[in-house]
């Protein structure tokens, strides 16, 4: 197995104990590891209406979890259009995400933070094997 | 002849993204700076009383116009020992930061309700802090505030200043009293005698974001304004909750129709 398709599987990896940990707080209750007040707030985040999948109770996060899970089947086969359109669904979630975060609730989650971090390594990751497979 | 031409390399793409990436963080930021409101200029002391007079002395005929309007019910019955102040009568209590927005938020129906059963003195205006979320919410703060009332104690704690400076500790025995009913930690966290507790905001902040002192006070003449809805239909909960403290006394204030559909409410 290419060594960058190794890399997408631990990244997506990841991806789903970050999401898993969001998921547990969501449904324990528990206040987050991270700053409460000021710009970085995980709380005001994940208390926030957007917290949740729209029009249910499902937090974000356990669409984060699917949506890796996917990612690090995918990259169980060998690198093609079909990562990189998944992973430019994941793309347009962060943007979305981040304009939550940005300007509609002016706070920063820094677990939420890793896990866009981990979807645009993915993204780099996909377009870069595709990059190759064409150069080859 | 023609030279072949080179495909292109694998490195763009990906950088193209990231650069887009953070181009659009950048926009973000910027339309978040232009939209964020200021914090109100200071007022003068006689308009801080214009403001305080307005949102102390409303009419009951507004109140019951509004009833429980748009306000979360976030009141939860608990079981204790009474809860009793410093002259011997049931007390609220209120634990909140002069940083956090939704304290802001909760002070203005807190006030309005307590105003129904005492009087205030030494309120001041205040904002919340202006980098946290719904930044630079109008508010009055408790932290230099008196009360007095016949039929019950108000005590409040204001744990921080808006910038996060400590500012008024609480005891020992109410930090335990913290401890055992807001168990996520969440201001302001106001218990009415270890009746009920109510943890959390009644609306969002945004309701009042932007505002002036004037204006907030001045929006809750009109009933249907969306500020009188969502202030006064929580005022409306919070004397509910202080009705069943006080065994209903005044009359004047718990006797209303509004106040006593809003008691079955509370269980």
């Amino acid at each position: 197995m290419p060594r960058l398709q190794a890399v997408a599987i631990l990244v997506s990896a990841a991806g789903i104990a970050v999401s898993i940990y969001l998921t547990m707080l969501h449904y324990g209750g528990v206040v987050p590891a991270c700053p409460t007040s000021g710009t970085i707030n995980c709380e005001a985040v994940l208390s926030s209406r957007y917290a949740l999948i729209a029009g249910t109770s499902i937090p974000t996060s356990a669409a984060g979890i699917v949506w890796f899970a996917i990612s690090a089947g995918l990259w169980t086969r060998a690198p093609g259009w079909v990562q990189v359109a998944w992973a430019l669904v994941g793309l347009a979630t962060v943007v979305y995400l981040l304009f939550v975060e940005i300007v509609l609730l002016g706070a920063i989650c820094l677990w939420c933070t890793a896990v866009h971090a981990l979807v645009v390594i993915l993204v780099v990751i996909a377009l870069a094997s595709r990059g190759r497979s064409q150069d080859a | 002849m023609r030279k072949p031409v080179a495909g292109t390399p694998a490195w763009v793409m990906p950088s193209a993204v990231v650069g887009g990436l953070a181009l659009l963080i950048g926009i973000f930021l910027v339309i978040r700076w232009y939209t964020t409101p200021v914090a109100p200029p200071a007022l003068a002391p006689n308009t801080t009383g214009q403001v305080v007079a307005t949102v102390t002395g409303l009419p009951p005929s507004e109140l019951e116009t509004v009833g429980k309007g748009t306000a979360n019910n976030l009141i939860k019955p608990v079981s204790g020992t009474a809860l009793v102040g410093a002259t011997g009568k049931p007390e609220v209590f209120f634990y909140g930061g002069e940083f956090c927005p939704y304290c802001a938020a909760e002070r203005w129906p807190l006030i309005i309700a307590l105003s129904r059963f005492g009087t205030f003195s030494g309120l001041e205006t205040t904002s919340s802090s202006s980098s946290d979320v719904y930044p630079n919410t109008p508010t009055l703060t408790f932290r230099n505030a008196t009360f007095t009332s016949q039929y019950i104690d108000f005590r409040s704690i204001e744990g921080t200043d808006r910038d996060h400076n400590p500012l008024q500790p609480p005891t020992a025995a109410e930090q335990q009293l913290i401890d055992r009913y807001d168990t996520g930690g969440t201001i302001p966290f106001i218990d009415f005698g270890n009746r009920y507790v109510l943890s959390g905001a009644t609306y969002a902040p945004d309701v009042i974001g932007g505002m002036s002192w004037q204006s907030v006070a001045d929006s809750l003449k009109q009933p249907d304004s969306t500020q009188a809805r969502a202030i006064l239909g929580s005022a409306n909960l919070v004397t509910a909750a202080i009705c069943k403290m006080t065994g209903d006394h005044p009359a004047s204030v718990c006797s209303s129709a509004a106040i006593q559909d809003l008691e079955k409410n509370l269980k």
